[in-house]
């Protein structure tokens, strides 16, 4: 029996899609596609971060990228779980709009490490990559404006990962609460052991330099802010995790 | 240096990351997970981390290793000294990242033989395009296929 694949663990990640964003009094998605955005939160968000002085949200319909866009300091899936723990169970996450996080300060110092995004929003994006929208999403623009010199210095860029999160976090909390069988997805993985086979390792390389040029792992949510952890503060040093781990969303990218 | 916007992996691109599927979808490969190493800022650091990591690839047995790298110039400091210190541990690797032309390796050693340039520009240049130099599914095609090939070679030097 040495060549049994053994099956570890399932992870099952359904999607909804989002065929319609536009503004409402409240944030809001329904499991029949509609989405509303709506600045409430704003204000409350700017005063519970010491390095924020103003936040404005954008809503970007698919192809209406001719308009002016902060640089990109990361872009989001809005995913949640459902059941289990990441790296096992279920998890929800949205199709047809992703938030794209951008960010400069006040005296127009735009927030990067090295070489910065900012410009006309449909030449500085390349579209229908693994990491960036496709032709036919919606695109939430989440503009920070940090006080003056902290889009170079850590507590800034991190200040407006955490704010956006918990933008984000306002929709993970009614994803969570849809019905898995309404889903326009699924999709299942396995982390599976093949003896016999070649045992290949994936490594990779990522940003622990400073400010924006951190990667953060193990927050509570999948490509979430809470709870997590810098590799800067964990020295830099090789950690482990599953296939179904890293694919549920363990690294929050802050480069 | 660092990472530039055309080469940043976004924590979208963590979470559909095409190398992964390829590496996990090959039923002729036993994938034993993916282990993360930051770049850091020192060079003592980069050679302290990438060490490390090698080491752990060696106690762990693995057949072979994939790296990439998201950043380049002097994070290419590090991900060199990574792939040499798999190399010399008798590990196959191949590697990728974004070469072009302004990224071309700043140091050399023997086991750089089977990098993947993940480069889409004309110019081979950063663009500050995000996404433009991100690695596709092609791209980590390549690298796996460059590690089979590796990894058969060795079998058959060891016969």
């Amino acid at each position: 029996m040495a060549d049994e694949v053994k099956d570890l663990r399932r992870l099952v990640i359904k999607a909804f899609h989002m065929n319609e964003v536009e503004w409402g009094d409240h944030n809001d998605i329904t499991t029949d596609g509609h989405m509303t955005v709506s600045r409430e939160m704003l204000d409350e968000l700017v005063a519970a971060e010491e390095h924020i002085e103003k936040i404005d949200i954008q809503i970007i319909k698919p192809g209406d990228h001719d308009r002016w866009t902060n640089t990109m300091m990361d872009i989001v899936p809005i995913s949640t779980k459902v059941l289990g723990k990441l790296g096992e169970g279920i998890t929800h996450t949205i199709t047809g709009v992703y938030v794209i996080l951008t960010g400069v300060d006040v005296n127009g110092k735009q927030c990067h490490e090295f070489g910065s995004s900012e410009g006309n929003l449909k030449e500085q994006l390349y579209l229908n990559r693994a990491g960036t929208p496709g032709d036919n999403d919606y695109i939430i623009s989440f503009d920070v404006t940090l006080a003056a010199g902290m889009g170079q210095e850590r507590p800034g860029p991190t200040a407006a990962h955490r704010a956006c999160d918990k933008f984000i976090q306002s929709y993970r909390d009614k994803l969570k609460k849809f019905k898995g069988e309404k889903c326009t997805e699924r999709h299942e993985y396995h982390d599976i052991v093949r003896p016999g086979k070649k045992k290949v390792l994936i490594i990779k390389q990522v940003a622990g330099q400073g400010a924006m040029y951190d990667t953060h792992l193990f927050a509570k949510e999948p490509s979430g802010v809470e709870g997590g952890k810098s590799i800067i503060d964990m020295g830099n040093m090789p950690i482990i995790v599953s296939p179904n781990e890293y694919r549920d969303g363990i690294i929050r990218s802050m480069q | 240096m660092g990472i530039g916007p055309s080469t940043k992996e976004t924590s979208l691109h963590h979470f559909r990351d095409p190398l992964l599927e390829v590496v996990a979808e090959d039923t002729d490969l036993d994938l034993m997970g993916v282990m993360l190493v930051g770049s850091p800022d020192g060079n003592e650091d980069k050679m302290l981390v990438g060490t490390r990591a090698a080491v752990w690839a060696e106690c762990m047995r693995a057949d072979g290793v994939i790296l990439s790298c998201d950043g380049w110039g002097n994070s290419h400091v590090d991900y060199t000294n990574t792939i040499e210190q798999i190399g010399i541990r008798g590990i196959p690797v191949t590697g990728i990242t974004f070469n072009g032309t302004v990224a071309q390796f700043v140091v050399v050693n023997d086991y750089l033989d089977a990098i993947v340039d993940i480069n889409k520009s004309e110019s081979g240049e950063e663009t500050d395009v995000v996404g433009e130099n991100n690695m596709d599914r092609i791209d980590c095609l390549k690298a796996k296929a460059l590690l089979k090939l590796k990894m058969r070679k060795k079998e058959q030097e060891s016969r």
